[in-house]
């Protein structure tokens, strides 16, 4: 075989051109620094078999193939050696792989990406020609409605839906059949997160990854639709915007305190309603629960988006979060089956893969803390409950009720229940929760109250990941702020202390003016 | 010290041209007049292959009066098995060398279907990947010896690739439509076949030898027979595979 | 370099001067410095600390000499006064009053904000604990695998792979406390590569707070807020003493021991890599 691609290599180039911008590095050095902080994940011989691998989705790299996702070459092509070191440097968003750029000199990462090299046969072949691919410039008016316009139309045409979802939130129907190579489950990336596209959020980067593809992976290059002139390079840059178009221009900042402004009029119940468009969103990141038996290290939910409002007796929150299924949903048991394959398991037996529906808890603790004190923020202990809302698809229904720890939960009766109203379209949960601020059972129920910050916490399942019970996405504990209306009075000490500015201002002015007109040579000294 | 390096250089540059000349050296001299020819049988009970759900791509389902399968195994109704690719996996002279043919090997989306569903081609020759369907398929090459690819086809269009390293089997798949495998051998030879709708296979063209003969099939995987001819002579080996 | 004279008088003044290096450090620290490599916005309060210290300066600067200062009131007096500058007399007025107005009612307008989260970050731990039902003495307690010298090469090598099974999600690949699931939680995981940490500990204290985790800490503690798992309910006595191995000799720090410990002695500190 060796020969076999030697005598080809022969033929194909006489003279092997040199790819690697970079001098020839020693790989006894970048061993000891691949050994010291990559073997971990990617493996002693780099098959991306480290311990910590069979705990993570995506898989770490497999070096020995030499298939790189974020390259700058053709598909099917080796990756130039900036594509590999610009992965070492930055990282890959959304995944376990840090950016090494600081904490690694730069030296380290040049020897580690020539070690690295060294794993695959294909990097010793030097008649492969490493070339990276010729990018055009983004042509302008990226953000107009004429170029999101075509950007959508060629997101049809050219069947990124497909995989995507016509929303673009990883949902469409061929989604649950998606495998990587060696066979893990993969899904489509969600459009809507582009802060955790593995090779950059910017449109460039998009633009890159829709003409090489990523290899390994289910996405093709689009390269030949070029060549073919089934669309024109413009118009590929055209659905790289409207890609880029669906996420916020910067990763969503997590900020502590979620406020809840007070609404003169009714509760808005429907997730639908007009006025939630005028409250602000929070995002709230979730990851697996990976701190109590069984752990999940695989969780779907990368986070949700909480608003709230309130009126004079009730509260509204509505949570949005991308979840690619309505749970249940039978085409997604074999890719259930696959996640659970593939991820370590804390339980002797693997769970088998079953039609789990989706859910969300938003828990508070059971009355407002006087102090910093407040209950385990993993659903409370046993002695110190916590105060839930749970929602599921299926029954699709909202309950209250106190969680002692993960494993007990104790639905409280008597028309406790939140008010619920959920939607699912296209890859996404819209569900409002409501309540009155007050209720009856003052001992077990939180009472809200306006101008406090009031704890609170969020968990997400999603059925069709294999998620229920303890395999969820988790939170830390935030804070809700039901909002007061300012008082008039709160105006009353900046207008006077404009006035005693202004006052002091024109006093300070005037004696001046006073010391100018009597002392003329005094201060005076204005070269008119 | 520098008249030395271009003489170096041109040394080398010699070498390499005639190396290159050396690796080019007419081919049909390595072809003999011998075959070897076979049938693939099946025995045991003829599973059936499941059935796919085509209500996503009206257009494809639309080419099927019946149900369509999946053509993991397909027994002739003669009892042999389709689909096996046949191939002298060795025993062919180190040196020889065969003339990459200047035809191209054709694989269509058809139907929502690869056909056919195991071909075979030779390093360095082009392969046609064709899109007569109309509908987003994308191909994907998954050779561990020969580098991947993934290329997305939207439209009736024709794609072309090569292959650069012997590989049984280079997997072809569409992940729009995950139910859609090919199966493609990449050898540096031409002495292979597959069984058809009559379960036979012809080798032609070979030179006098002993050689292992592998069949390979989808699900069965592989068979192999040693087989020696002389001359012209014509040789028959059969392959029986069983139902697992 | 030569100016031209107009932009010259102005460069030369005191109070000019002083209006450049204020609006320069401003720029340099709100939009500039985010723009470094591995550096992040500054928050408000330091913004406000740093154009404090500029100002001081530049006020020590203006005023140190007699005739610089009087050069400097120049202007401001100029302003207050002359009869030309009337409009900008009234503007400067009515900009600071409504700043001040401004700032009132950022003051003044109760908005709700996340309760200081006053948390020793490392209690003082228990003499003794109960580790699986066998009674252990944290005073004084040594991790038994260092006097085991010949197998030292396995006990890291066990301790790298139970922190790569369990701990990486959350203290990362570098041991920096960013590991992928990190951000989401409140306190950040422990940052190991930073001398605050298991540079100034005992290994024993270390070992109790994997031990125990967040559920184990005492109450100044906040053990309610902490992600850290119990790890006595997944990991062996033995397996916590070898990733504990692995934590100094993968970040370099040295533990602190009970002799240092008694002494006030100096934290062991050997660092070599970054």
């Amino acid at each position: 075989m060796v020969s076999g691609l030697l005598l080809l290599a022969l033929r194909a180039a006489p003279f092997p051109i040199p790819h690697s911008p970079f001098p020839p590095q020693d790989t006894t050095r970048g061993k000891a620094v691949y050994v010291k902080w990559c073997a971990g994940c990617h493996g002693d011989k780099g098959a991306g078999d480290g311990p910590a691998a069979s705990r993570m989705l995506p898989r770490p790299r497999d070096f020995t193939g030499a298939i790189y996702k974020v390259r700058t070459t053709a598909s099917g092509q080796l990756p130039t050696d900036q594509d590999v070191l610009r992965s070492i440097d930055e990282g890959l968003p959304g995944t376990a792989m840090p950016a090494w750029k600081d904490r690694l000199s730069e030296r380290e990462r040049r020897d580690v990406l020539a070690y690295l090299k060294t794993f695959s046969a294909f990097f010793q072949d030097t008649s492969q020609h490493i070339v990276p691919l010729t990018f055009s410039k983004e042509p302008g008016g990226a953000t107009s409605a004429v170029a999101l316009k075509v950007g959508r139309q060629f997101y049809d045409s050219i069947g990124c839906w497909k995989c995507h979802g016509k929303a673009g939130r990883g949902d469409g129907p061929s989604a649950p059949t998606l495998k990587t190579d060696p066979g893990e489950p993969i899904f489509a990336a969600d459009l809507h997160e582009s802060w955790r596209f593995r090779g950059g959020a910017g449109t460039a980067d998009i633009y890159r990854r829709l003409r090489t593809g990523l290899d390994g992976t289910p996405m093709p290059s689009f390269s030949d639709l070029i060549d073919q002139k089934f669309l024109t390079d413009e118009q590929l840059w055209r659905v790289a915007q409207y890609v880029r178009s669906l996420s916020p221009q910067r990763a969503p900042e997590v900020r502590d305190v979620i406020h809840a402004p007070r609404l003169p009029g009714g509760l808005p119940r429907s997730p639908d309603d007009s006025a939630w468009a005028r409250v602000e969103r929070y995002w709230f990141p979730l990851v697996g629960q990976v701190i109590r038996k069984p752990r999940w290290f695989a969780p779907a939910v990368a986070g949700v988006w909480v608003q709230a409002v309130h009126t004079a007796d009730s509260l509204a929150l509505r949570l949005e979060w991308d979840d690619r299924s309505e749970s249940p949903d039978t085409p997604w048991l074999e890719f259930e089956r696959r996640v659970l394959d593939h991820v370590t398991s804390d339980d002797s037996v693997p769970a088998p893969a079953d039609l789990w529906p989706d859910g969300i808890a938003v828990q508070f603790p059971r009355s407002i803390p006087a102090g910093m004190e407040r209950p385990y923020f993993l659903m409370g202990t046993a002695t110190d409950p916590v105060y839930q809302w749970r929602w599921t698809s299926m029954p699709r229904q909202a309950v209250a009720g106190l969680a002692r720890g993960l494993s007990r939960f104790d639905v409280l009766g008597g028309g406790s229940a939140p008010g619920a109203g959920a939607r699912f379209a296209d890859g996404q949960w819209r569900l409002v929760l409501t309540r009155a601020l007050a209720t009856a059972d003052t001992a077990n129920e939180l009472q809200f109250e306006a101008g406090r910050a009031i704890p609170v916490a969020f968990f997400a399942w999603d059925g069709s990941n294999g998620e229920h019970d303890t395999r969820m996405a988790v939170s830390a504990w935030y804070f809700l702020a039901l909002d007061q209306p300012t008082p008039p009075r709160v105006y009353l000490s900046p207008v006077v202390a404009m006035a005693v500015t202004l006052g002091l201002g024109m006093l300070v002015a005037v004696r001046a003016q006073r010391r100018a007109g009597a002392g003329g040579d005094g201060g005076g000294r204005s070269r008119a | 010290m520098r008249k030395f390096g271009s003489l170096a250089a041109v040394v080398a540059a010699v070498l390499v041209v005639a190396l290159a000349a050396w690796t080019r050296q007419p081919a049909g001299n390595a072809q003999g007049g011998a075959t070897v020819t076979g049938k693939v049988k099946f025995t045991g009970a003829k599973p059936t292959n499941p059935p796919i759900d085509m209500t996503e791509e009206p257009k494809c389902k639309a080419k099927y009066t019946t149900t369509p399968t999946r053509e993991t195994v397909v027994v002739n109704p003669n009892g042999t098995l389709a689909n096996v690719f046949v191939y002298v996996k060795s025993g062919l002279p180190a040196s020889a060398k065969y003339e990459t043919p200047k035809t191209a090997v054709l694989i269509d989306q058809d139907g929502c279907h690869y056909r056919p569903h195991v071909l075979g081609i030779m390093v360095g020759q082009t392969l046609e990947i064709k899109n007569s369907d109309g509908i987003l398929h994308n191909i994907k090459a998954k050779g561990v010896k020969n580098r991947p690819f993934n290329i997305s086809q939207p439209t009736t269009m024709t794609s072309t690739r090569t292959f650069s390293a012997p590989e049984v089997m280079v997997p072809l798949e569409c992940n729009v439509h995950g139910w859609m495998q090919a199966y493609l051998g990449v050898l540096p030879h031409p002495f292979y076949a597959i069984t058809g709708a009559d379960g036979s296979f012809t080798i032609k063209g070979l030179p006098p030898g002993t050689y292992t003969i592998e069949a390979w099939h989808e699900k069965y995987a592989t068979q192999t027979a040693t087989v020696t001819i002389a001359g012209t002579e014509s040789k028959t080996q059969d392959f029986t595979f069983a139902a697992k | 370099m030569r100016l031209p004279a107009g932009v010259r008088r102005y460069a030369e003044h005191p109070f000019w001067q002083a209006v450049t290096i204020l609006v320069v450090a401003y720029v340099v620290i709100v939009f500039v410095i985010p723009l470094l490599p591995g550096s992040a916005l500054v928050p408000k309060s330091v913004v406000l600390q740093y154009m404090a210290t500029v100002l001081v300066g530049v006020l020590i600067y203006v005023s140190d000499n007699e005739g610089r200062w009087h050069r400097f009131q120049d202007p401001i007096r100029a302003m207050l006064v002359e009869r030309r500058l009337k409009l900008v007399r009234g503007g400067v007025l009515v900009a600071v009053t409504l700043l001040v107005g401004c700032f009132t009612l950022g003051q003044v307008r109760t908005t709700v904000s996340a309760p200081p989260n006053l948390r020793s970050i490392h209690p003082a731990p228990p003499a003794d604990i109960t580790f699986r039902g066998k009674a252990m003495t944290l005073t004084g307690l040594e991790n038994p695998l260092r006097h085991e010298a010949d197998s030292l090469a396995a006990h890291l090598a066990l301790g790298k792979r139970v922190y790569y099974e369990n701990c990486l999600p959350c203290h990362g690949d570098h041991l920096d406390g960013q590991g992928h699931y990190a951000t989401a939680f409140n306190p950040l995981p422990a940052n190991f590569q930073d001398n605050g940490t298991i540079a100034q500990l005992t290994e024993s204290f270390v070992f109790w707070r994997i031990a125990k985790g967040g559920p184990g800490l005492p109450r100044e503690g906040a053990p309610w807020n902490s992600a850290m798992p119990v790890w006595e309910d997944f990991l062996s006595e033995r397996e916590i003493w070898s990733v504990i191995l692995f934590l100094y000799d993968q970040t370099g720090w040295k533990p602190r021991t009970w002799e240092t410990e008694s002494g006030k002695g100096e934290t062991g500190k050997e660092k070599g890599d970054g």
